[in-house]
């Protein structure tokens, strides 16, 4: 008995002991990089990078400097973030796509305390806007990527109709291809899921004129607008010219249902094309612009990650930190590494010095990056940007369950806005 | 209740007898009859931008009047001309109209015809019909010399081919609902398929055939698209073939067994276990075939392929490059420390629990099982604070002590119950000889104890190696992943790989059920001693 | 009794201190932290701050899902805990018979308990998939049906599902409970009723459930405290879509506190559902414990 009671005892020990020993010399930064697709944590970790991978050439560039790098999947950041950020153990560089909460709780480092000058001039200007909160910038992008409308040409062909530019038009063409197909193949995708139901919200209230913000950058959900672009959205799939079940077929599903020719029309990422491929789907498709309520400013929606540093007031030597995070992008920027992460998923590059050798290896970015101007992004640098996005899906799976878009978006403004 | 006199027997015999001829003989009238109704199209024209009345429908419908007749001359009866009409108002304001044509025929095909046929539906069919022949031809044989003989005296031969019958019956009964889904498969599936693109030489074929057997070999070239319009419906005569083919059996077994009762409850019996088993395979079948398809085929929306067209083993390769051996030694780590620490804590608790008496053993009990109460979910944010507060965040360490922890209450459990059952005059013994309490449980307890240990010791194997929510958590290093967490790099919000995600689940489920399996005999045991006396 | 003379009144807790230290540690220690935070602010991205009193209860309860979660979970717990115990007895029962192929098929039946839930869960989600999952290949392909079928038409549907993968994964654990118990049973009492006359339905229901009762009890306990805090298979299979109306209280606060950013009313819930779970399982052991003394 006393044995066990010893032998419990001097695991604790050992274990504790063992965990005291691993602090080394040089500095060691906690890296956190989200899984974009299947190549990233080869990249990162394995031997995706030319037979090496991104932490070996940058540890050899930098003696001295030491990267703890994990690749996590979008699933579990969010968790793995908060559960290091309650525990006093927030990582030293995150890539993740919100970054206004973090500098509410005053966890950010400033850009500007990091950056090389030099790399931030180069950043698109427009980009480096979406992440100021009063005057100071927290966060530099990392990668962006743009939806536009990719249609089957094969079946619109056969029903004999053209590419909808407007609402009244999609509704024809959706019309057109259910009486010629008996229901057999869904016209429209609509994604409102748990995951990415606000890109939905975006897709039909942009194009409406409307928005997440008005035009004073205040919160704006329940305007006239909004109200009516949500209740066309749902006028869609209550008229069955959608996927049966918005609420859980994620934009994968209906990039599959359009690889499959299940699918006639849906909004999708750039990276559609490799996707498809990837998958050995063999459709005739065209992108166009999203269609646009009657009179309305077209609005393309832009998606845009971040890479943000965060404060370590226990680290002694705050400005060799500051520096080694710099060298951190400095290195994750030069052209010769940024150039083959941004496309090895099929991204849209975030600075200027990579466009030449991007546009060089793939011409159709030319056209994307056009897109890339006109795009409009989640208003991301409010500090309730996550209730605003968890709030426009409530409301789309409200109202697909029944409720009034009205009243949904009434009690939504109410409480996000106080 | 069972047939004891000869006359008795005579009697039961007789009527078992008459019972299956009438089915039988019901049988072969049903399958005359039509089994299948069929609402075929024998002629079809689509006319776009064509108003009801203009010039070009009434060339239109002229067209399909000649047609229609045509076809009433050449093979008689009288089709149907249906219009469709569709109309619309475009966004513009502008009317069209769109009109189609379809000339039907309705007409029924018996089991003859089916047979016939050629069709897979077809053979089924006749196999059904040889059965129930050659069945009854067993069964008057059985019967035959043996008229007045009760069944327990019954000799071997007699028995075995009144048994052949029933079972020829119960195969007949079993063709018929195989005979209805393999029509479906035929005259829906297969037609779909080829419309949608997926020729083949068995396509073809089936294409063929159908020709012969709807329109007599005259659609031709046009089978394919008139097929499209083909509606078709079990009639009466198909579905009165199972209870007829029901009394026939039930009679043969009559004749063999003597009463039919038994037999009724064995099948019902067989009946539950085979659902049962087919239900829980099912998930497993699933992940078997998914393992090894090819990316594409795994979100096939034609549902081309029961079974993966080309077995992918590559899948496996992948999946071992992408970090699974790493994430298995991982998961096989934890849970042997997690067993070894639940066991050693588990077992003196046990130990105690059930043979020493003291003040607040009630209390300990509750405790244990309040401790059960909390989910890991719940705990969640406090057990992440603990472990870094301890240097065991993102450890495997971390997770064996708390697997051990969160199965100290099934391990004391179990343990508890395995101790109770087992008498403890041979420790008092050993405690009145002068061995301490520690040796008598080590030296006389443990090993009569050991198949209930053993039971204990897998459970919290099995338990640990399955956990996932805390682990999930805690582990955000990728070489610390145990498996059920490095699987989910295969579902992340990127894009599902199912076909990977399966292959991995299949590798992390197989020695787990294995190790259940050897168990399972302790383990109702090793329950036993948990429950009743819990 | 079953007991052996001890030497020190305090020997049976020194036997006990090594268990009594790692839940401690491991399980009480935790439990102190939430109930602590569920009184604490915390900051949308988890930075705790001071003394909150039951603000966060307050949210918790004034959250527009809570009203529909409490229901789903009541159903999820009485559904699943209530059919599985049917089907898990029904299963035992024939188990416990003697036929042809009976060590196979007990072995087939522990195949879900010792599969980890994520797995079960995602295999099911393939499976009821509308527009590619393996049922409807299986149902088309066999020729059971003529067309695919959305086996996911409405959530309520969904949810069903959830219920019913959740029966699934709980039938083993209670037919093998039962199992044990109907091992234990003497024949002697078999016998002694057939020679009274007793047909099967009065054996199952003078000898059988009398017999197997403790072996229940303490089953249906665990099982209630397992399916209350299940997890993987509402979050794998739906998330909680669309709106929260096919979440259970588990799920719930997962989400409030990963996805929503209200980590202090996903503790306060945590306590809410432990209060909820230590009042039903008390109460049913209560009951059941009296009406054993009668």
């Amino acid at each position: 008995m006393k044995k066990l009671i010893a032998l419990v005892l001097a695991m604790l020990l050992v274990l504790g002991c063992c965990a005291a020993f691993a602090e080394g010399d040089g500095i060691t930064l906690d890296v956190i990089i989200c899984q974009y697709g299947p190549n990233t944590e080869n990249w990162f970790l394995g031997d995706g990078m030319d037979g090496t991978n991104f932490v070996a050439k940058f540890e050899e560039a930098n003696p001295g400097i030491k990267l703890n790098l994990q690749v996590v999947s979008w699933n579990d950041v969010y968790t793995e973030v908060s559960t290091r950020i309650q525990n006093n153990n927030a990582p030293d560089i995150l890539n993740i796509d919100v970054f206004a909460n973090y500098a509410a709780d005053g966890l950010l480092l400033p850009v500007k305390d990091y950056c090389p000058d030099e790399l931030f001039a180069d950043f698109f200007p427009s980009f480096i806007e979406q992440s100021v909160i009063d005057g100071t910038v927290w966060a530099v992008p990392d990668l962006a990527s743009a939806r536009a409308l990719y249609v089957n040409t094969d079946i619109l062909n056969e029903v004999g109709v053209e590419i909808p530019t407007t609402w009244a038009e999609l509704e024809d063409v959706c019309q057109a291809i259910v009486d010629f197909y008996n229901g057999e193949v869904y016209p429209w995708g609509i994604d409102m899921t748990t995951d990415e139901g606000q890109a939905a919200f975006s897709y039909y209230v942009w194009n409406n004129d409307g928005g997440f913000v008005d035009a004073d950058g205040n919160v704006a959900l329940n305007s006239e607008k909004n109200v009516e672009a949500i209740e066309y959205a749902i006028g869609l799939v209550n008229k069955g010219y959608t996927n049966p079940n918005p609420a859980t077929q994620t934009r994968y599903d209906l990039q599959d249902m359009f690889g499959a020719g299940k699918l006639a029309m849906v909004i999708a990422p750039n990276q559609l094309p490799s996707y498809l491929k990837d998958k050995d789907y063999n459709v005739n498709f065209a992108t166009a612009a999203l269609p646009v309520n009657e009179g309305a400013k077209p609005g393309a929606t832009g998606v845009m990650d971040r890479v943000m540093a965060f404060k370590d007031d226990a680290y002694p030597d705050q400005a060799a930190r500051n520096e080694a995070i710099g060298k951190f992008l400095s290195f994750f920027y030069a052209p010769e590494n940024y150039v083959g992460w941004v496309s090895m998923e099929g991204f849209l590059p975030a600075v200027n010095s990579s466009v030449a050798a991007l546009v060089e290896s793939d011409p159709s970015f030319e056209a994307w990056l056009n897109v890339l101007d006109s795009c409009q992004f989640y208003p991301t640098a409010l500090d309730n940007w996550d209730a605003i996005k968890q709030g426009v899906i409530k409301v789309e799976q409200e109202a697909l369950t029944g409720g009034d878009v009205k009243t949904l978006l009434d009690d939504l403004q109410k409480e996000i806005a106080g | 209740m069972r047939p004891s006199t000869p006359d008795v027997v005579a009697r039961v015999n007789r009527r078992a007898l008459i019972a299956a001829l009438l089915a039988a003989a019901l049988c072969l009238v049903a399958l005359s009859l039509p089994l299948y109704g069929f609402s075929a199209t024998v002629f079809a024209k689509k006319s776009g931008n064509t108003f009801v009345g203009d010039e070009k429908y009434q060339a239109v419908r002229a067209e399909v009047e000649e047609a229609a007749a045509v076809y009433a001359a050449e093979h008689g009866g009288t089709p149907e001309i249906v219009e469709t009409v569709t109309e619309r108002v475009n966004s513009k304001g502008e009317k069209t109209s769109m009109v189609a044509f379809e000339v039907r025929e309705v007409m029924g095909r018996s089991g003859w015809a089916f047979m016939r046929s050629g069709l897979a539906a077809g053979w089924l069919l006749l196999a059904a019909a040889l059965c129930l022949i050659a069945g009854l031809i067993l069964l008057c044989a059985g019967l035959a010399g043996a008229w007045t003989v009760d069944w327990p005296e019954l000799p071997a031969s007699k028995r075995g081919l009144r048994r052949c019958g029933a079972a020829l019956g119960l195969a007949a009964l079993l063709l018929i609902p195989l005979f209805l889904m393999r029509c479906n498969v035929d005259f829906s599936r297969q037609i779909k398929l080829a419309s949608d693109g997926y020729a083949g030489a068995g396509l073809d074929a089936l294409l063929h055939r159908l020709d012969a057997f709807l329109y007599g070999g005259s659609a031709g070239e046009n089978t394919l698209s008139l097929m499209g319009g083909v509606s078709y419906r079990a009639l009466w005569p198909a579905w009165a073939l199972l209870p007829l083919l029901c009394v026939y059996t039930l009679a043969a077994v009559i004749a063999a067994e003597g009463h039919p009762a038994h037999a009724l409850t064995r099948g019902l019996l067989y009946g539950f276990i085979i659902a049962l088993c087919v239900l829980i395979l099912y998930p497993y079948y699933v992940m078997l075939i998914t393992a090894f398809r090819s990316n594409a085929e795994t979100t096939d929306m034609y549902f081309t392929h029961m079974f993966p067209t080309q077995w992918v083993w590559s899948n496996l390769r992948d999946i071992i490059n992408r970090g699974v051996p790493r994430y298995l030694l991982n998961s096989l780590l934890l849970s042997v420390g997690a067993t070894a620490i639940a066991l050693l804590c588990g077992i003196p608790a046990a130990y105690a629990m059930a043979r020493m008496r003291f003040v607040g053993k009630r209390a300990f009990l509750g405790f244990v099982i309040m401790s059960q109460m909390f989910s890991p979910v719940v705990l969640l944010v406090g057990i992440s604070r603990l472990m870094n507060a301890i240097h065991l965040n993102d450890t495997v360490w971390g997770l064996m002590f708390i697997n051990a922890a969160f199965n100290q209450a099934f391990a004391i459990w179990l343990l508890r119950g395995t101790f109770v059952s087992i008498s403890s005059e041979m420790e008092q013994a050993a405690c009145i000889d002068g061995c301490s309490t520690v040796s008598a449980m080590l030296r006389v307890l443990l090993p009569m104890a050991a198949p209930g240990i053993v039971t204990t010791l897998i459970f919290v194997f099995i338990n640990a190696w399955n956990e996932y929510t805390i682990s999930t958590v805690l582990i955000s290093t990728a070489s610390n992943k145990p498996i059920t967490v490095g699987i989910t790099q295969f579902s992340s919000f990127n894009m599902i790989e199912w076909q990977y995600l399966f292959a991995a689940s299949l590798v992390a489920t197989i020695p787990v059920v294995i190790l259940f399996m050897c168990i399972e005999k302790h383990l109702a045991a090793g329950l036993t001693a948990g429950g009743v006396k819990g | 009794m079953n007991t052996i003379p001890i030497r020190h009144k305090w020997e049976p807790y020194l036997w006990l201190l090594p268990s009594l230290l790692l839940m401690s540690i491991f399980v009480v220690f935790p439990i102190g932290i939430v109930f602590k935070l569920s009184l604490s602010q915390i900051s949308k991205s988890g930075v705790v701050g001071g003394w909150y009193g039951l603000e966060n209860f307050r949210t918790a309860f004034r959250d527009p899902a809570f009203g529909t979660v409490m229901l789903n979970t009541a159903v999820w717990v009485v559904s699943v805990v209530g059919l599985s115990t049917l089907l898990g007895f029904i299963t035992a029962m024939a188990l416990n018979t003697k036929f042809f192929g009976r060590k196979v098929a007990r072995s087939i039946v522990v195949f879900p308990w010792a599969t980890s839930l994520v797995i079960q869960a995602s295999v099911w989600n393939y499976i009821i998939k509308a527009e590619y999952g393996n049922l409807n290949n299986v149902l088309l392909n066999l020729g059971v049906l003529r067309s695919a079928v959305n086996w996911r038409a409405s959530y309520q549907i969904e949810f069903a599902w959830e219920c019913g993968v959740g029966i699934f994964v709980t039938i083993p654990f209670v037919a093998f409970t039962v199992l044990a118990g109907l091992q234990s049973i003497d024949d002697a009492y078999y016998e002694a009723a057939t020679v009274d006359g007793a047909g099967f339905w009065r054996k199952l229901w003078n000898v059988t459930i009398p017999l197997v009762k403790p072996s229940l009890t303490v089953c249906t306990v665990l099982n209630i405290i397992y399916v209350f805090n299940s997890f993987p298979i509402v979050y794998t299979i739906t998330k909680g879509a669309p709106a929260n109306k096919t979440d259970t209280m588990v799920t719930l606060l997962y989400m409030r506190a990963f996805y929503d950013n209200q980590k202090g009313a996903a503790t306060a819930m945590s306590v809410i559902g432990f209060a909820i779970l230590c009042v039903c399982a008390g109460a049913y052991m209560m009951i059941t414990m009296r009406k054993e003394e009668q």
